[in-house]
């Protein structure tokens, strides 16, 4: 019902009739309050406070990415589900270094059991099931750092063999990227991620609180928690389809000396396709309905919810087909 | 649900009744909204409009379908506002 709107060209936000205008070289566009989902920026923004207020109150997350694509930070409004309770079992689930290990696990598990099914929809064998037995005699979270380290430098080595040539691989490299799949991987991810802090925005978690990454400073870290099971199922799956079905070319990036970026034209691309997938449903298996894959994202964030408050335990979500 | 609203409304609220449906609706063209809502968005939406317009000078019809996947959509001559996502 709601949508995500996705501003790549350099513009004004404005609030004209309680309502928001996109004001850009091409005209004013009135966009329907009421069906804004989130917001993503990736052009440069304008927008005044009296659109701040407007969004604040719809409860409207805005979120900005700089010139490379990178995820800046949010206009995160004002949380409206509170719950003292929950945000002290978080951070009880965190502080009790047992407890804390098995949720760190449980993503582990998912983001790894996900990247086993995108590897085998391309029926390629790989190590990662008998790597992730490793996983039960960790003890710390660096262990388990490491489990997820090793799994994701086998499966990055695999993935090469989807890829065509143009495509291929050597290794992961970010900030920036050097070649086109790296490119296109640090975008994707940056955009999981803050489609995660949406769904999180839309439940009592709190979004600071984190288990597998480390809850410093300055960043939403249960959103990266999060977007480690989605990953594989969103981004990388829409790579490998752009990517085969010649969707995307040379002609989509922007190569410079040492780094290479999606241009206008790629990023229009990536956005439309990503939203699409988006708004993709399946059937759950459990809940016997259809259920949209940014419903997912925040059926997990159900989930987690339940299990910090003892009610049902947590297990990650992994796709069956 | 997906509905199409088309109106006729008197000048002096005609401004109105616009400025009210573009926060729920996409406006398509002159006196033409259309968008998917839920039930009760629908009802926010009819009684937002009663409270507006005059019921013996004005009219306001509107179409309801259960998905827009149940109506066929032709565009002849130019799209005046494209209900695009990405800008």
């Amino acid at each position: 019902m709601k949508k995500n709107y996705y501003l790549l060209s350099d513009g004004l936000l404005k609030r004209r009739e309680n309502t928001v205008y996109f004001v850009n070289k091409d005209g004013k566009k009135p966009i329907p309050i009421n069906k804004i989902y989130s917001i993503y920026a990736y052009g440069s923004l304008t927008f005044s406070s009296q659109a701040i207020h407007l969004l604040a109150k719809e409860g409207i997350p805005v979120h900005f990415f700089n010139y490379y694509g990178y995820y800046d930070g949010s206009f995160y409004p004002r949380e409206k589900l509170l719950s003292g309770d929950l945000i002290i079992k978080q951070a009880e689930h965190y502080l009790n270094h047992e407890k804390r290990i098995i949720i760190a696990k449980k993503f582990v598990e998912g983001a790894s059991k996900n990247m086993e099914k995108v590897l085998k929809y391309y029926s390629l064998e790989n190590k990662i099931s008998t790597i992730l037995l490793d996983l039960t005699g960790c003890n710390m979270i660096t262990e388990v750092m490491n489990v997820e380290g090793r799994i994701r430098a086998n499966y990055y080595q695999k993935m090469n063999e989807i890829l065509p040539e143009n495509f291929k691989m050597e290794k992961r490299v970010k900030r920036p990227p050097e070649n086109m799949i790296n490119a296109l991987i640090s975008f994707g991810n940056s955009m999981v991620y803050s489609t995660v802090l949406s769904e999180i925005y839309n439940t009592q978690l709190n979004p600071t609180i984190s288990y597998l990454h480390e809850p410093s400073e300055r960043r939403f870290s249960l959103a990266l928690d999060l977007s480690e099971i989605f990953k594989p199922i969103l981004v990388d799956r829409l790579i490998f389809y752009l990517v085969n079905k010649r969707m995307l070319s040379e002609d989509d990036f922007e190569k410079n000396l040492n780094y290479c970026l999606l241009n206008d034209k790629g990023r229009k691309k990536f956005i439309k396709e990503y939203d699409e997938r988006l708004k993709k449903t399946i059937k759950h298996r459990e809940l016997n309905r259809k259920v949209s894959y940014k419903r997912l994202i925040r059926l997990e964030a159900y989930k987690l919810i339940k299990h910090l408050l003892d009610s049902k335990e947590y297990t990650p979500f992994v796709m069956w087909w | 649900m997906y509905v199409i609203i088309v109106y006729d409304i008197k000048v002096e609220r005609v401004n109105k009744v616009k400025g009210f449906l573009r926060k729920h609706l996409y406006w398509i063209q002159n006196s033409v909204f259309e968008g998917e809502v839920t039930k009760s968005e629908m009802e926010q939406i009819k009684s937002g409009l009663l409270n507006i317009i005059e019921k013996d000078e004005d009219s306001v019809i509107i179409y309801r379908f259960r998905t827009s996947d149940a109506f066929n959509r032709k565009v002849l001559g130019v799209e005046k506002a494209p209900i695009n996502g990405i800008l």
